[in-house]
C-alpha cells in the first residue's frame, strides 16, 4: 500500500478518529523523462538564485507574492503555523444528501483509512461506516491539504470512508456568457430527439471503457523500441451543422431500427398543463419543492426543467 | 458578454451534428506564490542540468524518454506522442446515453461548459432538452490538448457541462487497502446515539454557504507581513481525544 498523502484526524462532534488519506486514483499514465540527447543521461532541475547566480537549497526558499507591485515573502514555517487545526483535522460540520450536490463540485477522490492501535477510535470509524452506510447521507467537512483549503464530502464506499475534495461554489463560473442555443424545440422534434436518446440508452458500465490513448501511447513506445517509425494519422474532417434536424433524427432512428437500447423507462413526454402556477416560483422555491418530492437529478436542473419534473410528478 | 472558448468542435450523435464551444467552468481559489531566495528576495530560476556531466544543458539538447528498464530509455519525439491522440480531433462522438444518476461521482475528473457553436443553436437546444427530459448524460470520446478523453456530457442550468472521465482501472478499490480490524463492533446504543447525532446535524446542502476561509487567512498574512505587523494565528479547539465512545457521543449531542 503506498504511503499516505496526509495523516490527521477526522472529528465528528467530540469523537476524534486518527486517519490516513490515500488517493483513490492510481497513476497509469505513460510518463516521460527529460534526457540529455548526447549521452542519454537524466536531466535534473536545479534551483538558482537569479541575483547571485548560484544553486540554492530548498530550505533557503520562501513563497513570494506580488501584492500590488510589492513582493511579500512568507516562509514555510509562517504558512504552516497560520491555522494548525485546519491542517490537522477534517472537521465534519453537517450531513447532507448526496443527490443535492451537483457532480460539477466534486474534485479528487481519496480513501480515509483508520490508523493507530487504539480500539476506541477504530470503533468510532466503524460506527460512522455503519450509521452512514445505509443512507444517502454525506458528511460535509473541510481541511487544508498542501496550503489549499478544501470542502470535502465523506461517504461510505466498499465498507470504508471515502473522501472527495470539492470545489467551492465561488470557484465555479456562472453560465451567463455561454450561448444556450436557439429556439425552444417544437414538440414533435423534441419527441423524436427523446426517442433517439432512449434508443441509444444503456446501463452505465465503467468497465466497458478503456483508455485508448494510453494503449496507443504504449504501442508507440514499443514500436520505437523496435526501431520503427511512427506515422501520425490524417486529421478528420469537421462535419457541418445539421440544418434539417427532423430529417437527421428520423434517418438515425431508422438506421437504429430494432437495435435500440434499454428503451424508454419513464412515460410521459411534454410539459402537461398545470405548470402555470409553478412558473411563477423562483428556482430556489422550485428546487425546495423538488427536494421534498425527491426528484432525481434536481441539482443540475434549470428552472423550466424543475417545473416540468414537478408537473409530471403530480 | 460572450465568454471566450478554449475549443470549438462538434457533438455527433447519429446523423445529427451539433456545433459547440468549450469554456472554462472552474477557477481555483488557490493563492499562487513564486519561489524566492529568502536571503535577497530574488526570484528562483529552474535550470536543466545533465546528471552525468554535471553541467547546464540548453533546451535544444533535451529529448523525451520512456524508461523501459532501469536506466534504459526509448526516445520519443513530440510527433510520436501526438500520433497517439487519434484522428478525429474536433468531434465528440456520442456512443450512447446513460442515466446520469448511475454515474458515481468518483469517475468525474475535469469539467468544462459547452455552449452552442456557430449555426447550431437549435440543434444544441434540442439535444440539451432531450437529455434533460430523461435525466440522461451522453458518453463519448474526444481529443483535447492532444489527448483523447472519455467524456460525459450532461445538462447544467441552461447549457451543457462536459466532464473528462477517469477509467475504471485507474480507481483504487476499497479492498486493495490495508485496514486494521476493530476488535469489538459498535454496540446498539452507540449506533443509535450516532444515528441521532447524524440526523441532528442534517441540513439542506447550500453550496454558496461555503467559502475558502483559509485563502482569506493567507491573504491577511500577506497584508500583515507587508505592513510589518504580526501574522495572524488562528486558534481552534481541536477537542478531546477520548476512548470512551459513548460518553463522547453523548457529550456531542448535548453540544449540538
Amino acid at each position: 500500500m503506498p504511503r499516505a498523502l496526509w495523516n490527521g484526524s477526522l472529528s465528528f462532534g467530540l469523537v476524534n478518529v486518527p486517519v490516513a488519506l490515500h488517493s483513490a486514483v492510481r497513476d497509469l499514465d505513460v510518463h516521460f523523462h527529460q534526457l540529455h540527447a548526447k549521452d542519454g543521461a537524466r536531466i535534473e532541475m536545479r534551483r538558482f538564485c537569479s541575483e547571485e547566480d548560484r544553486e540554492v537549497d530548498l530550505d533557503e526558499i520562501g513563497s513570494g507574492y506580488d501584492l500590488d507591485g510589492t513582493q511579500v515573502v512568507l516562509t514555510d514555517d509562517e504558512l504552516e503555523s497560520l491555522s494548525p487545526a485546519r491542517t490537522r483535522t477534517i472537521e465534519i460540520a453537517s450531513f447532507v444528501d448526496l443527490a443535492d450536490i451537483d457532480p460539477l463540485l466534486f474534485d479528487h477522490p481519496y480513501w480515509l483509512v483508520p490508523t493507530g492501535e487504539s480500539q476506541g477510535p477504530l470503533r468510532a470509524y466503524r460506527l460512522l461506516v455503519e450509521v452512514m452506510g445505509g443512507t444517502e447521507r454525506v458528511a460535509l467537512g473541510r481541511f487544508v491539504l498542501r496550503t489549499k483549503e478544501h470542502l470535502v464530502a465523506v461517504r461510505v464506499r466498499d465498507g470504508l470512508l471515502a473522501l472527495t475534495t470539492m470545489r467551492f461554489a465561488d470557484e465555479v463560473r456562472d453560465t451567463d456568457g455561454i450561448d444556450a442555443g436557439g429556439r425552444k424545440p417544437p414538440k414533435e422534434q423534441l419527441d423524436q430527439a427523446v426517442a433517439l436518446v432512449d434508443a441509444l440508452t444503456v446501463d452505465w458500465d465503467p468497465s466497458a471503457y478503456e483508455d485508448r490513448y494510453r494503449k496507443r501511447l504504449q504501442a508507440i513506445v514499443r514500436k520505437k523500441q523496435q526501431g520503427q517509425t511512427i506515422k501520425a494519422p490524417a486529421q478528420g474532417e469537421q462535419p457541418s451543422p445539421t440544418t434539417d434536424l427532423m430529417a437527421a433524427l428520423r434517418k438515425t432512428l431508422d438506421e437504429l431500427g430494432g437495435r435500440g437500447g434499454r428503451g424508454p423507462s419513464e412515460g410521459g413526454a411534454g410539459d402537461a398543463d398545470g405548470g402555470q402556477e409553478l412558473d411563477r416560483l423562483s428556482r430556489d422555491e422550485l428546487y425546495q419543492r423538488a427536494r421534498e418530492a425527491d426528484v432525481p437529478g434536481r441539482s443540475s436542473m434549470s428552472k423550466d426543467e424543475l417545473v416540468g419534473a414537478l408537473t409530471r410528478g403530480r | 458578454m460572450a465568454a471566450r472558448s478554449l475549443w470549438n468542435g462538434t457533438i455527433a450523435f447519429g446523423a445529427v451534428s451539433v456545433p459547440v464551444r468549450l469554456h472554462t467552468a472552474v477557477d481555483s481559489s488557490t493563492v499562487h506564490f513564486h519561489e524566492v531566495h529568502l536571503k535577497d528576495g530574488a526570484r528562483i530560476r529552474h535550470r536543466r542540468f545533465c546528471s552525468k556531466e554535471d553541467r547546464e544543458v540548453p533546451k535544444e539538447e533535451v529529448v523525451r524518454g520512456y524508461e523501459v528498464r532501469q536506466d534504459e530509455y526509448v526516445v520519443v519525439d513530440k510527433e510520436d506522442v501526438d500520433a497517439a491522440a487519434g484522428e478525429r480531433t474536433h468531434i465528440i462522438d456520442v456512443e450512447h446515453f446513460v442515466d446520469a444518476e448511475q454515474i458515481d461521482p468518483v469517475f468525474y475528473d475535469r469539467a468544462y461548459f459547452l455552449g452552442a457553436g456557430k449555426g447550431g443553436g437549435d440543434a444544441f437546444r434540442l439535444l440539451r432538452e432531450a437529455m434533460a427530459r430523461r435525466g440522461r448524460a451522453a458518453i463519448g470520446r474526444f481529443t483535447f490538448h492532444n489527448r483523447e478523453y472519455l467524456a460525459v456530457i450532461r445538462p447544467y442550468e441552461d447549457v451543457l457541462v462536459v466532464h473528462t472521465m477517469r477509467f475504471a482501472d485507474e480507481l483504487l478499490h476499497g479492498g486493495e487497502l490495508e485496514v486494521p480490524e476493530a476488535g469489538r463492533k459498535p454496540d446498539e446504543r452507540e449506533v443509535e446515539m450516532a444515528g441521532r447525532l447524524v440526523e441532528s446535524l442534517h441540513e439542506d446542502f447550500d453550496p454558496a454557504a461555503h467559502h475558502d476561509e483559509y485563502r482569506d487567512l493567507i491573504m491577511q498574512a500577506i497584508q500583515a507581513k507587508a505592513n510589518g505587523s504580526d501574522l495572524p494565528v488562528e486558534q481552534r479547539d481541536e477537542g478531546d481525544r477520548s476512548d470512551d465512545l459513548l460518553a463522547a457521543l453523548q457529550a456531542s449531542m448535548k453540544g449540538s
